[in-house]
Protein backbone atom coordinates (compact mmCIF):
# COMPACT_ATOMS: atom_id res chain seq x y z
CA UNK A 1 0.00 0.00 0.00
CA UNK A 2 1.77 3.26 -1.39
CA UNK A 3 2.00 5.91 1.20
CA UNK A 4 2.80 9.59 0.78
CA UNK A 5 5.98 10.94 1.14
CA UNK A 6 5.04 14.04 2.70
CA UNK A 7 8.11 17.04 2.06
CA UNK A 8 6.07 20.05 1.08
CA UNK A 9 2.96 18.82 2.99
CA UNK A 10 4.72 17.46 5.75
CA UNK A 11 3.17 19.81 8.53
CA UNK A 12 -0.33 19.47 6.73
CA UNK A 13 -2.67 19.18 9.14
CA UNK A 14 -1.01 21.43 12.11
CA UNK A 15 -3.50 23.21 14.44
CA UNK A 16 -2.55 26.84 13.96
CA UNK A 17 0.42 26.50 10.89
CA UNK A 18 -0.95 29.65 9.49
CA UNK A 19 0.72 31.27 12.54
CA UNK A 20 4.44 32.24 12.92
CA UNK A 21 4.83 31.12 16.23
CA UNK A 22 3.37 27.48 15.16
CA UNK A 23 5.50 27.39 11.98
CA UNK A 24 8.37 28.03 14.18
CA UNK A 25 7.74 25.99 16.89
CA UNK A 26 7.87 22.73 14.15
CA UNK A 27 10.87 24.35 12.19
CA UNK A 28 10.13 27.18 10.37
CA UNK A 29 12.30 29.70 9.00
CA UNK A 30 15.58 27.51 10.50
CA UNK A 31 16.43 26.20 6.65
CA UNK A 32 16.08 30.63 6.03
CA UNK A 33 18.68 31.12 9.35
CA UNK A 34 20.64 27.83 8.30
CA UNK A 35 21.14 29.69 4.13
CA UNK A 36 21.26 33.58 5.39
CA UNK A 37 23.39 33.00 8.02
CA UNK A 38 25.54 29.75 7.11
CA UNK A 39 25.54 29.69 3.01
CA UNK A 40 26.85 31.79 0.29
CA UNK A 41 24.39 32.56 -2.41
CA UNK A 42 26.36 30.48 -4.85
CA UNK A 43 26.33 27.48 -2.33
CA UNK A 44 22.40 27.74 -1.87
CA UNK A 45 21.94 27.83 -5.99
CA UNK A 46 24.95 24.64 -6.15
CA UNK A 47 22.74 22.47 -3.10
CA UNK A 48 19.56 23.35 -4.92
CA UNK A 49 20.70 22.05 -8.48
CA UNK A 50 22.75 19.27 -7.02
CA UNK A 51 19.14 18.34 -5.65
CA UNK A 52 17.60 18.09 -9.08
CA UNK A 53 14.57 20.02 -8.11
CA UNK A 54 12.40 20.56 -11.47
CA UNK A 55 10.02 23.08 -11.37
CA UNK A 56 6.55 22.13 -10.43
CA UNK A 57 4.47 24.80 -12.19
CA UNK A 58 4.24 22.54 -15.62
CA UNK A 59 7.35 22.53 -17.53
CA UNK A 60 9.83 20.60 -15.06
CA UNK A 61 12.69 23.14 -15.55
CA UNK A 62 15.40 22.61 -13.16
CA UNK A 63 15.34 25.45 -10.33
CA UNK A 64 18.58 26.30 -9.31
CA UNK A 65 19.86 26.55 -13.01
CA UNK A 66 17.10 28.85 -13.23
CA UNK A 67 18.29 31.12 -10.75
CA UNK A 68 21.86 30.97 -11.65
CA UNK A 69 21.10 32.62 -15.54
CA UNK A 70 20.37 35.82 -12.71
CA UNK A 71 23.41 38.35 -13.57
CA UNK A 72 25.06 38.42 -10.42
CA UNK A 73 26.99 41.60 -10.79
CA UNK A 74 24.24 43.36 -12.69
CA UNK A 75 23.26 46.94 -10.91
CA UNK A 76 19.71 47.78 -10.21
CA UNK A 77 16.87 46.26 -8.89
CA UNK A 78 15.97 42.19 -9.45
CA UNK A 79 12.63 40.57 -8.59
CA UNK A 80 11.10 37.31 -7.92
CA UNK A 81 7.68 36.58 -8.75
CA UNK A 82 6.30 33.43 -6.93
CA UNK A 83 3.31 32.04 -9.33
CA UNK A 84 0.25 31.77 -7.48
CA UNK A 85 -2.10 32.11 -10.38
CA UNK A 86 -2.97 28.15 -10.67
CA UNK A 87 -5.52 27.84 -13.27
CA UNK A 88 -5.17 24.70 -14.83
CA UNK A 89 -7.75 22.62 -14.51
CA UNK A 90 -7.78 19.83 -12.68
CA UNK A 91 -4.35 21.49 -10.42
CA UNK A 92 -5.57 22.35 -7.05
CA UNK A 93 -2.23 22.47 -4.88
CA UNK A 94 -0.98 25.80 -4.83
CA UNK A 95 -3.61 27.64 -3.31
CA UNK A 96 -3.33 24.39 -0.50
CA UNK A 97 -0.19 25.46 -0.11
CA UNK A 98 -0.98 29.54 0.47
CA UNK A 99 -3.82 28.49 2.57
CA UNK A 100 -2.45 25.65 4.66
CA UNK A 101 1.16 26.80 4.98
CA UNK A 102 1.81 30.28 3.72
CA UNK A 103 4.99 30.72 6.17
CA UNK A 104 6.79 27.58 4.44
CA UNK A 105 6.14 29.51 0.56
CA UNK A 106 7.43 32.70 2.38
CA UNK A 107 10.36 31.35 3.77
CA UNK A 108 11.13 28.96 0.08
CA UNK A 109 11.02 32.37 -1.54
CA UNK A 110 13.30 34.08 0.49
CA UNK A 111 15.70 31.14 0.67
CA UNK A 112 15.17 31.76 -3.68
CA UNK A 113 15.63 35.20 -3.78
CA UNK A 114 18.68 35.12 -1.38
CA UNK A 115 20.32 32.97 -3.83
CA UNK A 116 20.05 35.03 -7.13
CA UNK A 117 20.10 38.08 -5.21
CA UNK A 118 16.87 39.48 -5.47
CA UNK A 119 15.40 42.65 -3.92
CA UNK A 120 11.50 42.45 -4.27
CA UNK A 121 9.55 39.21 -4.42
CA UNK A 122 6.14 39.24 -5.65
CA UNK A 123 3.12 36.90 -5.40
CA UNK A 124 1.06 36.90 -8.44
CA UNK A 125 -2.29 35.82 -6.93
CA UNK A 126 -5.29 34.76 -9.32
CA UNK A 127 -7.81 37.18 -8.83
CA UNK A 128 -10.36 34.76 -7.23
CA UNK A 129 -7.83 33.45 -4.53
CA UNK A 130 -9.32 35.91 -1.71
CA UNK A 131 -9.02 33.38 1.60
CA UNK A 132 -5.22 32.80 0.44
CA UNK A 133 -4.27 36.18 -0.34
CA UNK A 134 -5.69 37.03 3.23
CA UNK A 135 -4.11 34.32 4.79
CA UNK A 136 -0.67 35.31 2.74
CA UNK A 137 -0.82 38.81 4.12
CA UNK A 138 -1.63 38.13 7.17
CA UNK A 139 1.85 35.84 7.24
CA UNK A 140 3.99 38.18 5.49
CA UNK A 141 3.12 41.17 7.91
CA UNK A 142 4.11 38.44 10.78
CA UNK A 143 7.52 37.32 8.39
CA UNK A 144 8.57 41.66 8.43
CA UNK A 145 7.52 42.13 11.77
CA UNK A 146 10.25 39.12 13.09
CA UNK A 147 12.52 40.07 10.45
CA UNK A 148 12.74 37.89 8.36
CA UNK A 149 11.72 39.96 5.56
CA UNK A 150 12.97 44.09 4.83
CA UNK A 151 16.14 45.37 5.85
CA UNK A 152 19.40 43.22 6.67
CA UNK A 153 17.39 40.02 7.42
CA UNK A 154 18.72 37.81 10.52
CA UNK A 155 21.85 40.11 10.87
CA UNK A 156 22.99 38.88 7.34
CA UNK A 157 23.22 42.60 5.32
CA UNK A 158 20.80 40.77 2.98
CA UNK A 159 17.24 42.96 2.42
CA UNK A 160 14.14 41.87 0.30
CA UNK A 161 10.74 43.38 0.37
CA UNK A 162 7.75 41.08 -0.77
CA UNK A 163 4.73 42.03 -1.73
CA UNK A 164 1.01 40.60 -2.50
CA UNK A 165 -0.17 41.27 -5.91
CA UNK A 166 -3.18 39.96 -7.60
CA UNK A 167 -5.10 39.50 -10.63
CA UNK A 168 -8.26 39.07 -11.57
CA UNK A 169 -9.54 36.42 -13.33
CA UNK A 170 -7.33 35.01 -16.39
CA UNK A 171 -5.76 31.70 -17.02
CA UNK A 172 -3.44 33.12 -19.25
CA UNK A 173 -1.14 35.23 -16.92
CA UNK A 174 -0.26 31.73 -15.37
CA UNK A 175 2.02 31.98 -18.47
CA UNK A 176 5.20 33.23 -17.15
CA UNK A 177 5.78 36.32 -19.66
CA UNK A 178 1.92 36.88 -19.14
CA UNK A 179 2.25 37.41 -15.62
CA UNK A 180 4.75 39.63 -15.94
CA UNK A 181 3.06 41.96 -18.63
CA UNK A 182 -0.16 41.50 -15.95
CA UNK A 183 2.26 42.50 -12.82
CA UNK A 184 3.62 45.44 -15.18
CA UNK A 185 0.01 46.80 -15.38
CA UNK A 186 -1.21 45.37 -19.07
CA UNK A 187 -3.41 43.02 -20.36
CA UNK A 188 -2.13 39.37 -20.22
CA UNK A 189 -0.23 38.90 -22.89
CA UNK A 190 2.91 36.76 -23.08
CA UNK A 191 6.21 38.60 -24.39
CA UNK A 192 8.54 37.07 -27.29
CA UNK A 193 11.19 35.14 -25.77
CA UNK A 194 14.20 35.82 -25.96
CA UNK A 195 15.42 37.90 -24.21
CA UNK A 196 14.07 35.26 -21.29
CA UNK A 197 12.69 37.00 -17.61
CA UNK A 198 16.59 36.00 -15.88
CA UNK A 199 17.82 38.92 -17.92
CA UNK A 200 15.18 41.06 -19.24
CA UNK A 201 11.95 40.36 -16.57
CA UNK A 202 9.11 42.60 -14.28
CA UNK A 203 10.20 45.67 -15.60
CA UNK A 204 12.81 45.21 -17.63
CA UNK A 205 14.35 44.06 -14.90
CA UNK A 206 16.43 40.28 -14.24
CA UNK A 207 13.44 38.35 -12.75
CA UNK A 208 12.63 34.87 -11.80
CA UNK A 209 9.27 32.89 -12.39
CA UNK A 210 9.29 30.06 -9.78
CA UNK A 211 6.00 28.03 -8.99
CA UNK A 212 4.52 28.16 -5.59
CA UNK A 213 5.14 24.16 -5.02
CA UNK A 214 8.81 24.51 -6.29
CA UNK A 215 9.50 27.61 -3.82
CA UNK A 216 7.70 25.54 -1.16
CA UNK A 217 10.34 22.94 -1.79
CA UNK A 218 13.13 24.50 -1.33
CA UNK A 219 13.32 24.84 2.74
CA UNK A 220 13.63 21.13 3.14
CA UNK A 221 16.44 20.90 0.32
CA UNK A 222 18.37 23.26 2.97
CA UNK A 223 17.75 21.56 5.87
CA UNK A 224 18.54 17.95 4.57
CA UNK A 225 20.57 18.35 1.72
CA UNK A 226 20.74 17.67 -2.23
CA UNK A 227 21.47 14.23 -1.56
CA UNK A 228 18.35 13.43 0.76
CA UNK A 229 15.60 15.50 -1.88
CA UNK A 230 17.92 13.12 -4.20
CA UNK A 231 17.14 9.76 -2.68
CA UNK A 232 13.60 10.57 -3.43
CA UNK A 233 12.02 9.83 -6.95
CA UNK A 234 14.29 8.59 -10.60
CA UNK A 235 17.47 9.53 -11.92
CA UNK A 236 16.08 12.44 -14.27
CA UNK A 237 13.14 13.24 -11.83
CA UNK A 238 14.62 13.44 -8.65
CA UNK A 239 12.99 14.18 -5.56
CA UNK A 240 8.65 14.36 -4.95
CA UNK A 241 5.86 16.45 -6.55
CA UNK A 242 2.22 16.71 -5.27
CA UNK A 243 -0.79 15.18 -7.39
CA UNK A 244 -3.96 16.97 -6.96
CA UNK A 245 -6.79 14.05 -8.09
CA UNK A 246 -10.08 14.94 -9.52
CA UNK A 247 -12.90 13.17 -10.75
CA UNK A 248 -14.22 10.14 -10.77
CA UNK A 249 -12.71 9.00 -7.81
CA UNK A 250 -13.53 8.02 -4.01
CA UNK A 251 -11.16 10.54 -2.37
CA UNK A 252 -10.48 13.63 -4.34
CA UNK A 253 -7.90 15.81 -2.58
CA UNK A 254 -3.89 16.33 -2.62
CA UNK A 255 -1.61 13.61 -2.02
CA UNK A 256 2.69 14.07 -2.34
CA UNK A 257 4.31 11.18 -3.86
CA UNK A 258 8.19 10.18 -4.97
CA UNK A 259 8.16 10.58 -8.85
CA UNK A 260 8.05 7.04 -10.19
CA UNK A 261 5.48 6.12 -8.12
CA UNK A 262 3.34 3.94 -11.03
CA UNK A 263 -0.03 5.88 -11.80
CA UNK A 264 -2.12 2.54 -10.34
CA UNK A 265 -0.84 2.89 -7.15
CA UNK A 266 -1.72 6.41 -6.67
CA UNK A 267 -5.37 6.31 -7.82
CA UNK A 268 -5.66 3.43 -6.25
CA UNK A 269 -4.05 3.66 -3.26
CA UNK A 270 -4.20 7.24 -2.21
CA UNK A 271 -7.57 8.36 -4.26
CA UNK A 272 -9.20 5.16 -3.74
CA UNK A 273 -10.05 4.04 -6.81
CA UNK A 274 -12.95 4.44 -9.57
CA UNK A 275 -15.80 5.55 -7.91
CA UNK A 276 -18.92 3.99 -7.47
CA UNK A 277 -16.98 0.50 -8.36
CA UNK A 278 -16.91 1.64 -11.88
CA UNK A 279 -14.17 1.01 -14.89
CA UNK A 280 -11.84 3.42 -15.39
CA UNK A 281 -12.44 5.15 -19.05
CA UNK A 282 -9.26 7.53 -19.22
CA UNK A 283 -7.17 10.03 -17.24
CA UNK A 284 -5.09 13.33 -17.96
CA UNK A 285 -1.85 12.94 -16.44
CA UNK A 286 -1.11 16.79 -15.40
CA UNK A 287 -3.94 19.03 -15.92
CA UNK A 288 -6.62 19.49 -18.41
CA UNK A 289 -3.29 20.33 -21.16
CA UNK A 290 -2.21 17.01 -21.07
CA UNK A 291 -3.49 14.47 -23.51
CA UNK A 292 -5.34 11.78 -22.29
CA UNK A 293 -3.97 8.45 -21.15
CA UNK A 294 -5.92 4.97 -20.95
CA UNK A 295 -6.04 2.43 -18.77
CA UNK A 296 -3.54 0.52 -20.09
CA UNK A 297 -1.11 3.13 -18.95
CA UNK A 298 -1.75 2.72 -15.36
CA UNK A 299 1.26 0.88 -14.85
CA UNK A 300 3.61 3.90 -15.99
CA UNK A 301 5.60 5.37 -13.46
CA UNK A 302 5.03 8.82 -12.68
CA UNK A 303 7.45 10.80 -13.95
CA UNK A 304 8.64 13.29 -16.63
CA UNK A 305 10.28 10.99 -18.45
CA UNK A 306 8.05 8.17 -18.63
CA UNK A 307 4.61 10.27 -18.77
CA UNK A 308 6.14 12.01 -21.89
CA UNK A 309 6.94 8.25 -23.05
CA UNK A 310 3.42 7.02 -23.26
CA UNK A 311 2.37 10.24 -25.01
CA UNK A 312 1.66 12.81 -22.59
CA UNK A 313 3.24 15.33 -19.89
CA UNK A 314 3.50 15.37 -16.31
CA UNK A 315 2.27 19.33 -16.49
CA UNK A 316 1.08 20.85 -13.54
CA UNK A 317 0.46 17.20 -11.56
CA UNK A 318 -3.28 17.52 -11.43
CA UNK A 319 -4.55 14.26 -12.49
CA UNK A 320 -8.63 14.23 -13.52
CA UNK A 321 -9.83 10.59 -13.66
CA UNK A 322 -12.73 9.72 -16.40
CA UNK A 323 -15.23 6.68 -15.31
CA UNK A 324 -16.34 4.18 -18.06
CA UNK A 325 -19.68 6.56 -18.16
CA UNK A 326 -18.27 9.54 -19.42
CA UNK A 327 -19.19 11.37 -22.18
CA UNK A 328 -16.02 12.11 -23.46
CA UNK A 329 -17.08 14.63 -26.65
CA UNK A 330 -18.76 16.59 -23.79
CA UNK A 331 -15.33 16.39 -21.93
CA UNK A 332 -13.28 17.84 -24.67
CA UNK A 333 -15.88 20.35 -25.48
CA UNK A 334 -15.59 21.86 -21.77
CA UNK A 335 -12.09 22.06 -22.00
CA UNK A 336 -11.96 23.48 -25.97
CA UNK A 337 -14.42 26.28 -24.71
CA UNK A 338 -12.29 26.65 -21.23
CA UNK A 339 -9.38 26.98 -23.93
CA UNK A 340 -11.19 29.54 -26.60
CA UNK A 341 -12.67 31.90 -23.72
CA UNK A 342 -9.27 32.17 -22.23
CA UNK A 343 -7.14 32.61 -25.19
CA UNK A 344 -5.46 35.79 -24.86
CA UNK A 345 -6.16 37.28 -28.22
CA UNK A 346 -2.76 37.61 -29.00
CA UNK A 347 -2.06 35.50 -31.62
CA UNK A 348 -4.58 34.17 -34.85
CA UNK A 349 -3.74 30.49 -34.90
CA UNK A 350 -4.34 30.34 -31.09
CA UNK A 351 -7.47 33.09 -31.29
CA UNK A 352 -9.07 31.89 -33.98
CA UNK A 353 -8.81 28.04 -34.33
CA UNK A 354 -9.84 27.62 -30.29
CA UNK A 355 -13.04 29.38 -31.33
CA UNK A 356 -13.69 27.18 -34.87
CA UNK A 357 -13.02 24.57 -32.82
CA UNK A 358 -15.25 25.46 -30.36
CA UNK A 359 -18.03 25.82 -33.13
CA UNK A 360 -17.60 22.51 -34.19
CA UNK A 361 -17.79 21.06 -30.93
CA UNK A 362 -20.88 23.17 -30.79
CA UNK A 363 -22.75 21.71 -33.92
CA UNK A 364 -21.53 17.95 -32.92
CA UNK A 365 -22.99 18.48 -29.78
CA UNK A 366 -26.51 19.82 -30.99
CA UNK A 367 -27.18 17.17 -33.48
CA UNK A 368 -25.84 18.95 -36.89
CA UNK A 369 -22.05 17.30 -37.04
CA UNK A 370 -20.65 15.83 -39.82
CA UNK A 371 -18.28 13.06 -40.53
CA UNK A 372 -15.91 15.47 -42.21
CA UNK A 373 -15.37 17.81 -39.11
CA UNK A 374 -13.18 15.16 -37.12
CA UNK A 375 -10.88 15.72 -39.77
CA UNK A 376 -11.52 19.98 -39.72
CA UNK A 377 -10.62 19.74 -35.95
CA UNK A 378 -7.85 17.67 -36.41
CA UNK A 379 -6.76 19.69 -39.42
CA UNK A 380 -7.21 23.11 -37.40
CA UNK A 381 -4.83 21.26 -34.38
CA UNK A 382 -2.15 21.12 -37.76
CA UNK A 383 -2.89 25.14 -37.82
CA UNK A 384 -2.02 25.76 -34.05
CA UNK A 385 0.29 23.26 -33.23
CA UNK A 386 3.66 24.96 -32.86
CA UNK A 387 2.47 28.28 -34.68
CA UNK A 388 1.04 30.20 -31.97
CA UNK A 389 3.16 32.94 -29.74
CA UNK A 390 2.89 30.53 -26.20
CA UNK A 391 2.66 27.10 -25.07
CA UNK A 392 -1.14 27.57 -24.68
CA UNK A 393 -1.68 27.55 -28.04
CA UNK A 394 -0.37 23.93 -27.58
CA UNK A 395 -2.32 22.99 -24.96
CA UNK A 396 -5.45 23.56 -26.13
CA UNK A 397 -4.56 20.73 -28.51
CA UNK A 398 -4.35 17.58 -26.15
CA UNK A 399 -7.81 16.90 -25.30
CA UNK A 400 -9.19 17.18 -29.43
CA UNK A 401 -6.38 14.95 -30.30
CA UNK A 402 -6.38 12.19 -27.68
CA UNK A 403 -10.24 11.98 -27.66
CA UNK A 404 -10.87 12.24 -30.98
CA UNK A 405 -7.72 9.37 -31.10
CA UNK A 406 -9.04 7.34 -28.59
CA UNK A 407 -12.89 7.65 -28.60
CA UNK A 408 -13.58 8.89 -32.34
CA UNK A 409 -16.84 6.28 -32.25
CA UNK A 410 -18.29 8.53 -29.28
CA UNK A 411 -17.64 11.26 -31.65
CA UNK A 412 -19.11 9.16 -34.61
CA UNK A 413 -22.04 8.22 -32.73
CA UNK A 414 -23.21 12.27 -31.99
CA UNK A 415 -22.84 12.64 -35.68
CA UNK A 416 -24.59 9.39 -37.33
CA UNK A 417 -27.62 9.53 -35.04
CA UNK A 418 -27.74 13.14 -34.41
CA UNK A 419 -27.52 12.82 -31.21
CA UNK A 420 -28.26 16.49 -29.06
CA UNK A 421 -26.68 16.80 -25.94
CA UNK A 422 -28.70 17.40 -22.94
CA UNK A 423 -27.68 21.06 -21.97
CA UNK A 424 -29.10 21.68 -18.92
CA UNK A 425 -27.85 25.35 -19.28
CA UNK A 426 -26.14 27.47 -22.03
CA UNK A 427 -22.58 28.93 -20.79
CA UNK A 428 -22.40 32.41 -21.75
CA UNK A 429 -18.85 34.56 -21.96
CA UNK A 430 -19.39 37.77 -20.58
CA UNK A 431 -17.48 40.03 -18.71
CA UNK B 1 -13.43 68.55 -22.84
CA UNK B 2 -11.39 66.83 -19.62
CA UNK B 3 -13.76 65.16 -17.45
CA UNK B 4 -12.40 64.73 -13.75
CA UNK B 5 -13.44 62.16 -11.80
CA UNK B 6 -13.19 62.01 -7.69
CA UNK B 7 -12.23 58.11 -6.14
CA UNK B 8 -14.15 56.77 -3.39
CA UNK B 9 -11.71 58.44 -0.80
CA UNK B 10 -11.43 55.19 0.46
CA UNK B 11 -9.83 52.97 -2.31
CA UNK B 12 -7.92 56.37 -3.19
CA UNK B 13 -6.07 55.32 0.35
CA UNK B 14 -5.60 51.72 -0.74
CA UNK B 15 -3.93 52.33 -3.95
CA UNK B 16 -1.83 55.54 -2.79
CA UNK B 17 -0.87 53.11 -0.03
CA UNK B 18 0.71 50.84 -2.77
CA UNK B 19 2.46 52.88 -4.73
CA UNK B 20 5.97 52.34 -2.86
CA UNK B 21 5.70 48.54 -3.33
CA UNK B 22 6.26 49.14 -7.31
CA UNK B 23 8.70 50.58 -9.70
CA UNK B 24 5.75 52.20 -11.87
CA UNK B 25 2.17 53.43 -10.42
CA UNK B 26 0.18 51.35 -13.72
CA UNK B 27 1.40 48.44 -12.34
CA UNK B 28 -1.31 48.81 -9.83
CA UNK B 29 -4.08 49.12 -12.66
CA UNK B 30 -5.27 45.48 -12.33
CA UNK B 31 -5.22 44.84 -8.33
CA UNK B 32 -7.01 48.20 -8.40
CA UNK B 33 -9.83 47.94 -10.59
CA UNK B 34 -10.65 44.57 -8.72
CA UNK B 35 -10.51 46.33 -5.39
CA UNK B 36 -12.45 49.25 -7.03
CA UNK B 37 -15.35 46.87 -7.25
CA UNK B 38 -16.08 46.68 -3.94
CA UNK B 39 -17.03 50.65 -4.21
CA UNK B 40 -18.80 50.28 -7.39
CA UNK B 41 -20.86 48.23 -8.60
CA UNK B 42 -18.85 47.38 -11.71
CA UNK B 43 -15.91 49.53 -13.76
CA UNK B 44 -17.45 51.76 -15.54
CA UNK B 45 -16.15 54.43 -17.76
CA UNK B 46 -16.21 57.12 -14.49
CA UNK B 47 -14.11 54.76 -12.57
CA UNK B 48 -11.63 54.28 -15.11
CA UNK B 49 -11.09 58.01 -15.90
CA UNK B 50 -10.67 58.26 -11.94
CA UNK B 51 -8.24 55.54 -12.10
CA UNK B 52 -6.68 56.92 -15.02
CA UNK B 53 -5.62 60.09 -13.40
CA UNK B 54 -4.48 58.36 -10.29
CA UNK B 55 -2.31 56.04 -12.10
CA UNK B 56 -0.73 58.27 -14.72
CA UNK B 57 -2.09 56.29 -18.06
CA UNK B 58 -4.58 57.15 -20.42
CA UNK B 59 -8.89 56.36 -19.48
CA UNK B 60 -8.05 54.26 -22.80
CA UNK B 61 -5.50 52.11 -21.44
CA UNK B 62 -7.10 51.66 -18.49
CA UNK B 63 -10.31 50.11 -20.42
CA UNK B 64 -8.15 47.82 -22.45
CA UNK B 65 -6.95 45.99 -19.34
CA UNK B 66 -10.17 46.28 -17.51
CA UNK B 67 -11.86 44.74 -20.69
CA UNK B 68 -8.84 41.89 -20.44
CA UNK B 69 -9.81 40.17 -17.15
CA UNK B 70 -13.21 38.07 -16.25
CA UNK B 71 -13.60 39.24 -12.84
CA UNK B 72 -13.74 42.80 -14.02
CA UNK B 73 -17.30 43.77 -14.60
CA UNK B 74 -17.91 45.87 -17.45
CA UNK B 75 -22.08 46.52 -16.75
CA UNK B 76 -24.02 46.82 -13.72
CA UNK B 77 -24.29 43.30 -11.44
CA UNK B 78 -25.85 42.18 -8.73
CA UNK B 79 -25.12 43.28 -5.29
CA UNK B 80 -23.84 39.47 -5.06
CA UNK B 81 -21.92 37.54 -7.89
CA UNK B 82 -22.78 34.01 -7.80
CA UNK B 83 -19.67 32.02 -9.55
CA UNK B 84 -20.14 28.39 -10.30
CA UNK B 85 -17.42 26.30 -11.48
CA UNK B 86 -18.43 24.97 -15.08
CA UNK B 87 -15.10 23.14 -15.63
CA UNK B 88 -13.88 19.30 -16.33
CA UNK B 89 -13.45 18.27 -13.05
CA UNK B 90 -16.81 19.83 -11.54
CA UNK B 91 -18.59 18.82 -14.34
CA UNK B 92 -17.49 15.39 -13.56
CA UNK B 93 -18.98 15.53 -10.28
CA UNK B 94 -22.45 17.34 -10.80
CA UNK B 95 -21.95 20.95 -11.77
CA UNK B 96 -24.82 20.88 -14.00
CA UNK B 97 -27.32 19.96 -12.12
CA UNK B 98 -26.03 22.84 -9.61
CA UNK B 99 -26.07 25.40 -12.29
CA UNK B 100 -29.56 24.29 -13.42
CA UNK B 101 -30.51 24.39 -9.84
CA UNK B 102 -29.66 27.68 -8.77
CA UNK B 103 -31.14 28.92 -12.33
CA UNK B 104 -34.57 27.81 -11.42
CA UNK B 105 -33.99 29.42 -7.73
CA UNK B 106 -33.41 32.31 -8.98
CA UNK B 107 -35.39 32.28 -11.90
CA UNK B 108 -32.80 33.75 -13.93
CA UNK B 109 -30.08 32.11 -16.59
CA UNK B 110 -26.27 32.58 -16.05
CA UNK B 111 -25.21 36.01 -17.07
CA UNK B 112 -28.25 37.50 -15.69
CA UNK B 113 -29.52 39.44 -12.77
CA UNK B 114 -32.27 38.52 -10.37
CA UNK B 115 -34.75 41.84 -10.83
CA UNK B 116 -34.49 42.50 -6.97
CA UNK B 117 -30.53 43.24 -7.98
CA UNK B 118 -29.47 40.61 -5.17
CA UNK B 119 -28.07 38.33 -7.61
CA UNK B 120 -26.11 38.01 -10.99
CA UNK B 121 -25.32 34.29 -11.35
CA UNK B 122 -22.40 33.28 -14.03
CA UNK B 123 -19.85 30.12 -14.69
CA UNK B 124 -16.14 30.28 -13.84
CA UNK B 125 -13.57 28.29 -14.77
CA UNK B 126 -11.58 26.31 -12.44
CA UNK B 127 -11.06 27.88 -9.23
CA UNK B 128 -8.59 25.49 -8.27
CA UNK B 129 -10.66 23.55 -5.75
CA UNK B 130 -10.81 20.11 -7.55
CA UNK B 131 -10.55 18.07 -4.79
CA UNK B 132 -13.84 19.18 -3.22
CA UNK B 133 -16.30 19.46 -6.65
CA UNK B 134 -18.02 20.81 -7.67
CA UNK B 135 -17.70 24.07 -5.81
CA UNK B 136 -19.16 27.81 -6.20
CA UNK B 137 -18.24 31.20 -5.14
CA UNK B 138 -20.69 33.65 -3.51
CA UNK B 139 -18.19 36.98 -3.39
CA UNK B 140 -15.91 36.10 -1.58
CA UNK B 141 -16.68 32.59 0.04
CA UNK B 142 -15.85 29.51 -1.40
CA UNK B 143 -18.45 27.20 -1.34
CA UNK B 144 -17.75 22.87 -1.55
CA UNK B 145 -19.00 19.90 -2.12
CA UNK B 146 -22.09 21.96 -3.89
CA UNK B 147 -25.27 19.60 -4.07
CA UNK B 148 -28.24 21.81 -5.99
CA UNK B 149 -29.84 21.95 -2.44
CA UNK B 150 -26.75 23.06 -0.60
CA UNK B 151 -25.95 25.84 -3.63
CA UNK B 152 -29.33 26.96 -2.71
CA UNK B 153 -29.17 27.59 1.32
CA UNK B 154 -25.80 28.75 1.07
CA UNK B 155 -27.37 32.07 -0.56
CA UNK B 156 -29.54 32.97 2.56
CA UNK B 157 -26.27 34.93 4.47
CA UNK B 158 -26.52 37.21 1.39
CA UNK B 159 -28.96 39.65 1.15
C1 LIG C 1 -1.13 28.85 -20.44
C2 LIG C 1 -0.19 28.61 -19.31
C3 LIG C 1 -0.63 28.72 -18.00
C4 LIG C 1 0.23 28.50 -16.94
N1 LIG C 1 -0.26 28.62 -15.68
C5 LIG C 1 0.60 28.43 -14.63
C6 LIG C 1 0.14 28.59 -13.29
O1 LIG C 1 -1.03 28.88 -13.04
N2 LIG C 1 1.02 28.40 -12.28
C7 LIG C 1 2.33 28.08 -12.52
O2 LIG C 1 3.10 27.96 -11.59
N3 LIG C 1 2.79 27.93 -13.78
C8 LIG C 1 1.95 28.10 -14.83
N4 LIG C 1 2.44 27.97 -16.10
C9 LIG C 1 3.89 27.68 -16.28
C10 LIG C 1 4.69 28.96 -16.21
O3 LIG C 1 4.78 29.53 -17.49
C11 LIG C 1 6.12 28.73 -15.70
O4 LIG C 1 6.69 27.68 -16.42
C12 LIG C 1 6.22 28.39 -14.23
O5 LIG C 1 5.51 29.28 -13.42
C13 LIG C 1 7.68 28.40 -13.83
O6 LIG C 1 7.84 27.97 -12.50
P1 LIG C 1 8.55 26.59 -12.14
O7 LIG C 1 9.79 26.51 -12.98
O8 LIG C 1 8.83 26.68 -10.70
O9 LIG C 1 7.60 25.50 -12.49
C14 LIG C 1 1.58 28.16 -17.19
C15 LIG C 1 2.02 28.04 -18.50
C16 LIG C 1 1.15 28.25 -19.54
C17 LIG C 1 1.67 28.11 -20.94
S1 LIG D 1 -1.06 31.10 -28.04
FE1 LIG D 1 -1.33 33.23 -28.76
S2 LIG D 1 -3.47 33.84 -28.41
FE2 LIG D 1 -3.07 31.88 -27.35
S3 LIG D 1 -2.66 32.58 -25.26
FE3 LIG D 1 -0.64 32.40 -26.28
S4 LIG D 1 -0.24 34.39 -27.20
FE4 LIG D 1 -2.39 34.38 -26.57
S1 LIG E 1 -12.86 22.17 -12.16
FE1 LIG E 1 -14.11 23.20 -10.73
S2 LIG E 1 -12.66 23.82 -9.23
FE2 LIG E 1 -11.41 22.84 -10.70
Amino acid sequence: MLQETKVVTELAGTEGLRRLEVYEAHGGYGALRKALTGMKPQEVIDEVKRSGLRGKGGAGFPAGLKWSFVPRDHPGPKYLAANADEGEPGTFKDRWIVEENPHLLIEGSIIASYAAGIDHAYVYTRGEFFTARRVLLGAIKEAYARGYLGENILGSGYALEMTVHSGAGSYECGEETALLTSLEGGRGHPKLKPPFPATHGAWGRPTVINNVETLATVPSIINRGADWYRSFGTEKSPGVKMVSISGHVEKPGNYEIPLGTPVRMILDDLGGGVWKGRELKAFAPGGSSTPLLLPGNLDTPYDYESIAEAGSMLGSGGIIVFDETTDMVRVAEILTRFYAWESCGKCTPCREGTRWMLQIYERILNGGGRMEDLDLLLDICEGIDSKSFCPFGDAALGIVRSTIQHFRAEYENYIRKHKVYKRKFMPVRHH
Amino acid sequence: MRVRVELHPALKQWIEERFARYPSERSLVVPALLEAQKYYSYVSPEVEIGLAELLGMPPQEVHSVASFYSMLHQHPVGRHIIQVCHNVSCYLRGAEDVIAHLEEVLGIKVGETTEDGRFTLVTVECLAACGQAPVMMVDEKLVEQVTPERAEAALAEFD
